[in-house]
């Protein structure tokens, strides 16, 4: 009798355990999820902060080919529709920044998220300097692979929205460097539109 | 003048009292001499005169019996001949294992480095080509990090040279290989405004390659390595793709050889062991490709 009375008391116990333990998992399910959306709103805030998204009077809806990773080995265009400038200066950092700020999954991400474009120019013989951040070398996986693809990445989406390109140059932080992270060589120039003939020098 | 006999005679006298005196000790240190000399020194001599003879006259006779073999006896077993040394032949193999040193190129979750994985490879890859009868050389074969410029530099003084560099991916299916050569940017068309050879001096020798630029008279002949070697990992390697890719590797572009940089997906392996159990498919591989690559590249090089 008293074995019974207490195998009550113990099963009671128990539930009463397991309610707890329940309604503690839904909460600490939901303070995950309130704090991976407090990190992505401080990365869009500081996003906000040094690189702007960039509208200019001529700017005109149309559909561009952002080039992320499809799959492990190749970058593949997606057609998104955006609002780019006539001004090839322009239009080239606001299809940088999609490139950068909006894959449409985190596996087709080709370059690191805290990277940032810093400055861009275009000279007359249709060279494109592209000076980016620290972290673009630094955060970038090493491997001919996966840096091969994020120059791919950059150099197929600026030939495919921009025309008038005919070579890349990437620098980080203002500066040339040998490498990416240690296997693409940045001291050289990056064909754009490989298949028209180069310009001759003025 | 008697007087002056007199004296005389009284020195002479003094004389006649020194001279026996040390007549008599010469004589006494020459009879030493004379005693010592025929009881000791010659007997010495003569036994020293004699082991000298014998011996001279015995080696020889030795080395003759040696080389005498008589008719009844068979010869004896022959020893077992010095290694002799590997027939090199072909080019000269230069594998460039990766970083090293304070870069450890790709690094995986467990810790796995790139520099580590590669250097075994490289040693894997060097005792098969040796064995195959390439003189291989190796830009590192322990921790250290030679520039970019000091590792091509060494195919570069060779007249014959191929160049295979050997890497891990940080990323890409695992148990896929990649083969890459350097594909160099379209150069623009010189000025017209370019300064010119003044009239009447000579141009630079065309035999001049430009550091910086080595690789490109070499690109097409890399290429077809690359193509070759690609070739081979598709089939040892399943996933692999079936082409070699043109990119600029950056360590590739200063070999004035035929030079290809070959990479192993990856250093996310979970067990390490799956990775370096790749050693000898890799070796394979590479012996097969080079064996195939020597005819075509036969004729062509520097």
């Amino acid at each position: 009798m008293i074995v019974g009375r207490n195998l009550k008391i113990a099963l009671a116990a128990l539930a009463v355990a397991v309610v707890i333990g329940l309604l503690s998992l839904r909460g600490l399910h939901g303070r995950v999820q309130r704090l991976a959306q407090l990190q992505t709103t401080e990365e869009q805030a500081r996003r906000a902060v040094l690189a702007p998204p960039i509208s200019t009077p001529t700017d005109v809806r149309v559909q561009a080919k952002i080039f992320w990773a499809a799959g492990a080995d190749k970058v593949a265009p997606v057609v998104v529709e955006l609002p780019l400038s006539a001004d090839p200066v322009q239009r080239s950092k606001q299809v940088l920044q999609e490139l950068m700020t909006n894959p449409p999954t985190p596996d087709q991400r080709t370059l690191p998220a805290d990277a940032l474009l810093l400055s861009f120019y275009i000279l007359p013989d249709g060279t494109a300097i592209a000076d980016f951040s620290d972290a673009l070398a630094s955060e970038t996986p090493s491997g001919i692979l996966s840096e091969t693809m994020a120059v791919n990445s950059i150099a197929r989406t600026l030939e495919s929205n921009v025309s008038g390109l005919h070579r890349l140059k990437i620098l980080i932080h203002g500066q040339e460097v040998d490498t990416l992270a240690g296997h693409a060589d940045l001291s050289g120039f990056f064909d754009l539109n490989p298949l028209s003939a180069a310009p001759t020098h003025p | 003048m008697r007087r002056q006999i007199r004296q005389l005679s009284y020195e002479g006298a003094e004389h006649s009292r020194l001279f026996p005196a040390a007549r008599r000790a010469i004589s006494a240190i020459l009879c030493a001499v004379r005693k010592t000399f025929w009881r000791a020194i010659l007997p010495i001599a003569v036994a020293a005169g004699v082991l000298v003879a014998w011996a001279s006259a015995r080696t020889p006779l030795q080395d003759a019996s040696s080389q005498q073999v008589s008719p009844d006896q068979t010869a004896p077993p022959a020893a077992p001949a010095p290694p002799s040394p590997p027939a090199y032949s072909g080019p000269v193999i230069v594998l460039n294992p990766a970083h090293g040193g304070t870069d450890p190129g790709a690094r995986g979750e467990n810790g796995l480095a790139e520099k580590d994985v590669v250097l075994e490879y490289a040693q894997v890859v060097r005792a098969t080509l040796e064995a195959a009868g390439y003189r291989v050389l190796m830009t590192r074969s322990d921790d250290s990090n030679p520039s970019y410029d000091d590792r091509d530099a060494m195919a570069n003084a060779h007249h014959d040279a191929i160049f295979i560099s050997l890497h891990v991916a940080s990323t890409g299916t695992i148990g896929t290989v990649r083969t890459y050569y350097y594909q160099f940017w379209t150069p623009f068309p010189a000025a017209a405004s370019a300064p010119q050879t003044p009239a009447g001096v000579a141009p630079p020798p065309a035999t001049l390659e430009e550091w910086d630029e080595a690789q490109r008279p070499y690109t097409d002949r890399s290429r077809l390595l690359a193509d070759l070697m690609q070739a081979q990992l598709a089939q040892s390697f399943s996933g692999s793709p079936a082409a070699s890719a043109g990119v600029e590797v950056r360590e590739l572009r200063s070999v004035a050889a035929p030079a290809i940089a070959i990479e192993i997906s990856s250093v996310a392996v979970p067990d390490e062991n799956v990775l370096k159990a790749f050693d000898s498919q890799l070796s394979a591989c590479i012996a097969r490709t080079l064996e195939a690559f020597r005819p075509a590249n036969a004729g062509e090089t520097k």
